[in-house]
Order: structure tokens, then C-alpha cells, then sequence
């Protein structure tokens, strides 16, 4: 009897704590089909007239542009360069290598706010660029490599380095040997790597806020929605990003964790 | 060196690890069909060795020729060399036969030659029916069928194999050690390989290169290595050795264990190496079995094994040095115990002296 009493708490708890974690998001998506401008419930009608706003607004396409174009960006660069590293530490012998691990792991123990402080005043006093979307997708690169590195360097260290000497031996040159050796079997690390970088690339708001001058990314447009009194499409603006970085997420998590 | 002609020329080849020698600067001639033992303790720059004949190392100094060309230079990939590795090396995301086509499907061979080379490859090391399975499907010993036939279809000048058995258990590797006398009889190329098993290097190949340090001591067929070992390193390594020191002196050697005879050389510090077959036992001096020995020695019989086809003793000479004897003397067995005093005795033609050093 007590064990069942027993185990129906616990369920009981276990349920409060995952309605507590998730019913904003839910709450959150029915908001955006909400009749009434205050965000207040109970809800009283359904409509799409919210969407329709938004999505007449250019605003929001120019700042869903952005996003895209930062977080495809970064993926892209990150991976290519962060793996790039990761080979390199692969080589290393391991004193040396996790000296130059923890260099390059820095930037994720900064907090953001920091980083993007530090960015502006970069940007804006030594190099003396303009900010934009490329001083963005630069100073999202420097947070969302250590990603790639650690992901990737934790594959190649049990990579079997005689498969590539093997193809060397067999006439394949380096290069040739990467591509058809090493990047098979690592693939799944690889394009792990790169969907996470994206998906922090994607709602990174306090260090693009720094150092993206004057326009628009999503989280930086909702910040400015907020500013001028809420409607419920901010809602929905919420949810694209939610879908988009959920979704990223889903998919790294899935294929990092799957083994050829 | 049998008469072949000379395929891989190792000129005055050395290889630093930062601070470590791992290979002193050598000579190394290797003829085209011959089977080399590279042979030696874990760190003695044997797998270093290897490495800078199929190019994965650059020599500190020297030069590596091969076919008669300069290849010092070169990477793995522009030498006529195969390697199969330690651990096989084998790539994890193909099945067996684009393992071992990779090297032809990099050649840009055609499609219709690589099919059937990779047949016939498949048939040299029986794996008929493996096609495609993935590697990471295969028991040790295939593993090891699909690198050898990966490296064997690219027809190297010389395949090199970088202990090729050591993860096998013994009975397979006796298996693959017949295997490989065959594949090295039927293709006839040129084997080198490197291990750290003497009873393997002498069933396999056809000259043995112990290495020691760096250093390659001896160099020559299974059988004079072991008949006529030039260090007490080599006497050691390969079989068993009993090694009783001495001094030389006016033409005359006598060991510490009292035993005197000429021998003309150096006044120096020597040894006296006898194997334990070619010692007798018995319990006194005027047993028939001694018949013909030249040196005797009084001890107490610490041990007897039985190994089977022999019997393995340890005596205790003066308490001082333990002397060991492989004998076939099954019904002598019968007649001693331990702890009884026994002789043992050799004849001075089956004792070779050495420098001690």
C-alpha cells in the first residue's frame, strides 16, 4: 500500500515538474491564436488575425532573413574551422592538447553579456569596422566553435589513425584520406556539431544585440517589439524561433548520438 | 643475404624522437624475395624501422632507397611498399571488398579489374563469401585476412607487416604463420616484418634482423642466429642460454665455476654460452649418458618440468648460479629427484665464447 501511495506521489510529482517546465511553451503557442490583444486568460476566441500582422510587417521577414543568414553562416564557418582544430588537437600529444583545449574552450565559460561588451568595444574601437551582420556571424563564431572543437575532439579520440595511414600507404594523398576516411566516420560528430553551433548561433540575443548596429536578427526584433507594448504576435515570432532552434537541437542531439 | 637483387637499401638510416634515438644509424640491404625477421624486445626501434622503409617516418639521417631509387623523401603513398598495421587499420564504414579495393579504386583502376583482383586477393586469404560483410562484423582473424589482402592487391615491390600476429590467439596464429609462408611462396615478393616473438621470426622467415636499442646486432639466417649468436643479448632473446662468465688469459679461458680450457683471443672478461639441450645430466660423473663430455659441474637439483618432448631442469651449481637442462632422457627423470646431487656436463664444441660486455 505504501509503495503504491509511494510511487503515485512521485508520479504526481514528476508530472507537476514537467507541466511546470513545459506549459509556458504551450501556453505560449496558444497565445498566438488568441482573439484578444492582452495577453490574459482564459482565452476567449480563436483566430489567425495575429499572424496576419506579422507577417505583413517587412520587419519581420528582414529580421527572419538575418537569422537565417547569421545561423547558415555560422554553422558553415564554425564546423569547418572548429573541425579543422579538432584535427589538429587529435594529432597533438595530450599535454599540449588539452593546454590549447582549454585556450580555445574560454569563450563558453565568459558570460554573454561580457562577451558582447567586449565584442562592441572591439569592433567599434580597434578595428574601427562598421557593425553589421558580419561582425555578428565573427563574434558568434568565437562562441560557437568551442562547440565544434569539444564535440569533434571527443570523436577523434578514439579515432583508429591507422585507417588513415592505411589509405596513405594504399596511394590516397592527405586530403583524398580525409575525405574519404576521416569525414565518413566521423560524419555523424561533424553535422552533430554543426546543428548545435547553429541552434546557439540562432537565439543568441545578448551578444548580437552588441554588435549588430543597427538591424534586425529574431531575438533582436522581439526585443524591440517588447519595447513598444506587446501584442500577441510577439507570440508567434517566439514560436518560429522555438520551432527553428527546437528543431536544429532535435536533430544534433539525434545524430551526434548515433554511431555508425 | 640470399642472391636476390637488392630491393630496399637502408643507408646509414637513423630516427630521433626529440631527445630518444630510437634507431642508431644502420646499414640494411633487403633482397627481392627474401622474408625478414625484424626482430627485438618492445622498444628496440623495430616498428621505427619499419616505418621508415614504407615512409611513414622522414630518417633523421641516411637514406632509404628502394628499387634502386631515393625514395628518403617520399610518403607512403608514392613508395611500392604495403603495410599491414598493428591493429589492421582497417575503415570501419566499408565491407570487406571496398577494404581491400580501396587502394585500386584510388589508382582509378577499372571497375571490371577491380572486381576481379579483389576475387582473386579474396581467395589468396579465404574469404570467399565476405564481400559484404562490414569489417567491423569480422572475428580477429578475418580482420587480419582483409588487411593483408587490402595491402597484397596493390602487388608491393615489398610488404611490410608491423607484428602481424601479436593479436591473435595461438592457435590462429599458428594457422596464419602457414598462411603466410604460403601467400610469401606463392606471390613471391618480398615480406618484412617485425616481432617481438623469436619462435614466430624463426618459423617465418628466411633471415632474422635482431634489433637491440636502436641497434641491429645480428643479422642473419633463423639458424646461425641460433646456432651462433654473436652477443649474449641475441643468445638470450632467441631460445634459452646458460651463461657462465670468465676470464681469458694466455691463450687459456677459465670460467668461475672452475672449468678451464684454451682458447686463444683477447685477455679479457668472457662468456661461455651453452643452450640447456646441449647440456647432460646424470647423477655421477662416470654415467654413460656423459659419455663425451669435456666440463662437469657438481650441483643440486632444484626443479624438473615436464615439457613434453623434453624435460626442463634447474641445478643449482655452489648455491651460486642456476644452470638449466633440456633433456630426452626420459628414464633419467625416473632416477633423479629434487634435491638430489646431480653432474652436468657439456662438450666444449657446443659452447660458444663471447666478450662479456
Amino acid at each position: 500500500m505504501t509503495s503504491n501511495l509511494n510511487r503515485a506521489a512521485w508520479y504526481a510529482f514528476a508530472s507537476l515538474a514537467v507541466a511546470f517546465m513545459l506549459s509556458p511553451l504551450v501556453i505560449l503557442v496558444l497565445f498566438c491564436f488568441s482573439e484578444s490583444a492582452l495577453l490574459s486568460f482564459p482565452i476567449t476566441g480563436l483566430t489567425f488575425y495575429w499572424f496576419e500582422t506579422l507577417f505583413a510587417r517587412a520587419q519581420f521577414w528582414g529580421a527572419l532573413e538575418n537569422s537565417l543568414i547569421v545561423t547558415g553562416t555560422v554553422g558553415i564557418v564554425s564546423t569547418v574551422v572548429g573541425t579543422m582544430a579538432a584535427m589538429g588537437l587529435a594529432r597533438m600529444r595530450l599535454r599540449v592538447s588539452s593546454l590549447v583545449m582549454a585556450v580555445l574552450t574560454v569563450p563558453i565559460m565568459v558570460p554573454p553579456l561580457m562577451l558582447g561588451i567586449v565584442f562592441l568595444s572591439y569592433f567599434a574601437t580597434w578595428w574601427e569596422i562598421r557593425l553589421g551582420l558580419h561582425s555578428v556571424i565573427l563574434a558568434h563564431l568565437v562562441f560557437t566553435q568551442p562547440f565544434v572543437i569539444l564535440i569533434v575532439n571527443a570523436r577523434m579520440a578514439g579515432f583508429d589513425f591507422a585507417a588513415l595511414d592505411s589509405a596513405q600507404d594504399l596511394g590516397a594523398s592527405k586530403l583524398h584520406a580525409f575525405f574519404t576516411i576521416t569525414l565518413p566516420i566521423i560524419r555523424p560528430s561533424i553535422l552533430g556539431a554543426a546543428l548545435i553551433a547553429m541552434a546557439l548561433s540562432l537565439d543568441d540575443f545578448l551578444v548580437t544585440f552588441f554588435t549588430i548596429g543597427g538591424g534586425n536578427t529574431l531575438p533582436i526584433f522581439m526585443w524591440g517589439m517588447l519595447r513598444k507594448g506587446v501584442d500577441p504576435s510577439i507570440n508567434i515570432v517566439a514560436v518560429t524561433l522555438m520551432v527553428l532552434s527546437v528543431g536544429v537541437s532535435l536533430i544534433g542531439l539525434r545524430v551526434t548520438r548515433y554511431r555508425g | 643475404m640470399s642472391d636476390g637483387a637488392v630491393l630496399v637499401d637502408l643507408r646509414g638510416v637513423s630516427k630521433t624522437f626529440g631527445t630518444v634515438t630510437a634507431v642508431h644509424p644502420l646499414q640494411l640491404r633487403i633482397a627481392q624475395g627474401e622474408f625478414l625477421a625484424i626482430l627485438g624486445p618492445s622498444g628496440c626501434g623495430k616498428t621505427t624501422l619499419l616505418r621508415l622503409i614504407g615512409g611513414f617516418l622522414l630518417p633523421t639521417a641516411g637514406t632509404v632507397h628502394i628499387g634502386g631509387k631515393d625514395m628518403t623523401r617520399l610518403g607512403p603513398e608514392h613508395r611500392p611498399t604495403n603495410m599491414v598495421f598493428q591493429g589492421y587499420g582497417l575503415f570501419p564504414h566499408m565491407t570487406v571488398a571496398q577494404n581491400i579495393a580501396y587502394g585500386l579504386r584510388v589508382a582509378k583502376v577499372s571497375r571490371v579489374e577491380i572486381d576481379h583482383r579483389v576475387g582473386r586477393a579474396m581467395d589468396l586469404v579465404h574469404l570467399e563469401g565476405l564481400a559484404d560483410r562490414p569489417v567491423t562484423n569480422l572475428s580477429g582473424g578475418q580482420q587480419q585476412r582483409v588487411a593483408l589482402a587490402r595491402a597484397l592487391i596493390m602487388r608491393p615491390d615489398a610488404l611490410l607487416l608491423d607484428e602481424p600476429l601479436a593479436a591473435l590467439d595461438l592457435k590462429l596464429r599458428k594457422a596464419m604463420q602457414e598462411e603466410l609462408r604460403r601467400i610469401h611462396a606463392s606471390t613471391g615478393g618480398t615480406f618484412v616484418f617485425v616481432t617481438h616473438d623469436q619462435e614466430e621470426a624463426m618459423g617465418l622467415a628466411t633471415r632474422i634482423c635482431v634489433m637491440e636499442g636502436g641497434h641491429i646486432v645480428q643479422d642473419g639466417r633463423p639458424e646461425e642466429i641460433y646456432n651462433t649468436p654473436t652477443t649474449q643479448f641475441v643468445s638470450t632473446f632467441i631460445g634459452e642460454a646458460n651463461i657462465m662468465p670468465g676470464q681469458r688469459s694466455n691463450g687459456r679461458v677459465i670460467l668461475n665455476t672452475g672449468i678451464a680450457f684454451a682458447d686463444s683471443g683477447a685477455e679479457e672478461a668472457v662468456v661461455s654460452i651453452i643452450r640447456p639441450e646441449k647440456m647432460s645430466i646424470a647423477t655421477h660423473r662416470d654415467d654413460q649418458t656423459l659419455a663425451g663430455c669435456d666440463a662437469y659441474l657438481s650441483g643440486r637439483l632444484l626443479d624438473a618440468i615436464f615439457r613434453g618432448p623434453h624435460v626442463h631442469y634447474s641445478v643449482a651449481i655452489n648455491d651460486k648460479i642456476v644452470v638449466t637442462i633440456d633433456s630426452r632422457d626420459m628414464d633419467m627423470r625416473r632416477r633423479l629427484s629434487i634435491g638430489d646431487d646431480v653432474v652436468v656436463a657439456w662438450r666444449f664444441d657446443d659452447q660458444r665464447i663471447l666478450t662479456d660486455r
